[in-house]
């Protein structure tokens, strides 16, 4: 859901949440995605801003406009949002774990360690 | 198409200018939240442009008419706060019928599912309702009224939590099916952000800064690090805001104009700062805020 007071922008949050619906197959390729005004109304936001929001998609070229229709999904959406969120959001959290590592004054091996951990402990949990 | 248009706009009160040298446009078909502290001139500038007072020097112009003088702006705009009189005379359902009377886009049906769902009754009187009541009734006889240009100074004075919320999305819901000019100036601008496109800051009576919300947002950041390391990479930055966490540890907020990482690669825990945040202290009086007073 959308978080007013988080730190993400709102507009951010807005494309991340269309993206999900792309992901899970809501929006199929060629659908048309929620007009800026439903979103405004659904997340409780001002037209711009979620405007905003959707541009972020367009400039990915994850929805493409027909003009005085909307915005629809491109046949690519779902292998640019996955390509986009490995190189955004992946390398940003991992980012964030090196730095956090660092100021603990974790060494890389013992980083190594914890992280293989974690991916056991998700397959486990998978099974 | 520009609704607003002030150029130089100035208001004095025995000898104080109330607002400034004020110029501003403001487009047609958005939602501006109008942000100061306490007199700093916001309802003397909403006032001219309702065409309520008038101006001492510069210009003000409305639909592109001096507001002060025309009828067009006057038909077309409506000015709401709390300090708006009502004929006593007159019953809550009576005046509803005078609004739908006089503004020619007056919507009936709104306006009586919003009576009803806030529980006033037709036979109420005006001046004899409780503060946020009467603060409700005002903002739905806005809303209903469609005005091209509507402008709400405070209008959620008094009202409960509830209600507060409630209403800024009627406001928001309604702007949504009938789009039109709406400036809202609020002391609590975290409660209305979200459905504003731009902030109007106003300071001492001067434009202070017109920006989009989501600008506003990125305007700033807090940097939290050792008071020695930081203080020293401050050195060029533009500091709106300084507090001494402990002897070793400081916080500061300055103008976002370098890459986040810069500061980060330092080792600084950097969070983002709400737009009211940064309205507090680009209008504060001293870096440090209150605290300064105790030192």
């Amino acid at each position: 859901m959308v978080d007013i007071n988080g730190s993400k922008p709102i507009y951010i949050q807005i494309a991340e949440w269309v993206e999900n619906e792309i992901l899970r197959g809501h929006f199929k390729p060629n659908d048309k995605v929620h007009s800026q005004y439903t979103l405004a109304d659904m997340f409780n936001i001002n037209p711009a801003t979620a405007a905003k929001g959707l541009n972020v998609l367009h400039d990915d070229r994850i929805v493409y406009n027909k003009r005085g229709l909307g915005k629809f999904v491109t046949d690519d959406a779902k292998a640019i949002i996955l390509e986009k969120r490995k190189n955004e959001t992946l390398k940003r959290l991992l980012r964030d774990v090196v730095i956090e590592a660092n100021h603990l004054q974790i060494d890389e091996q013992e980083l190594r360690d914890m992280l293989e951990d974690v991916i056991r402990d998700h397959k486990g949990e998978k099974t | 198409m520009n609704v607003i248009e002030t150029t130089g706009l100035t208001k004095t009160y025995r000898r104080m200018n109330a607002v400034d040298d004020f110029t501003v446009t403001i487009n047609d078909n958005t939602i501006t939240g109008v942000i100061g502290r306490n007199g700093a001139g916001k309802t003397t500038l909403l006032k001219m442009l309702a065409g309520l007072i008038k101006e001492t020097s510069g210009d003000v112009r409305v639909f592109h008419e001096h507001p002060f003088n025309s009828l067009y702006a006057s038909a077309n705009s409506i000015l709401i706060d709390d300090q708006m009189l009502f004929p006593e005379a007159l019953t809550l359902s009576e005046l509803l019928a005078q609004g739908a009377r006089f503004y020619p886009g007056w919507d009936e049906a709104f306006a009586q599912q919003l009576f009803d769902y806030f529980s006033f009754e037709p036979k109420q009187i005006h001046e004899h309702l409780s503060k946020g009541k009467k603060s409700t009734f005002n903002m739905i006889f806005g809303l209903a009224t469609r005005c091209a240009l509507t402008i709400f100074d405070e209008p959620t004075t008094g009202m409960d939590a509830a209600v507060r919320k409630d209403m800024y999305r009627v406001l928001l819901k309604d702007y949504l099916a009938h789009p039109r000019t709406i400036l809202i100036s609020s002391h609590h601008l975290e409660e209305v952000e979200h459905i504003l496109e731009n902030i109007l800051l106003i300071d001492d009576g001067t434009l202070h800064l017109h920006k989009s919300v989501e600008e506003l947002k990125e305007y700033a950041v807090r940097l939290t690090g050792p008071t020695a390391l930081l203080g020293q990479w401050l050195y060029n930055k533009d500091v709106l805001h300084k507090k001494q966490h402990s002897s070793d540890m400081m916080e500061v907020v300055v103008k976002r104009d370098f890459p986040l990482e810069q500061a980060e690669r330092m080792g600084f825990h950097v969070t983002p700062v709400a737009p009211s945040d940064v309205c507090i202290y680009l209008t504060a009086k001293s870096e440090g805020g209150i605290d300064d007073v105790f030192k």
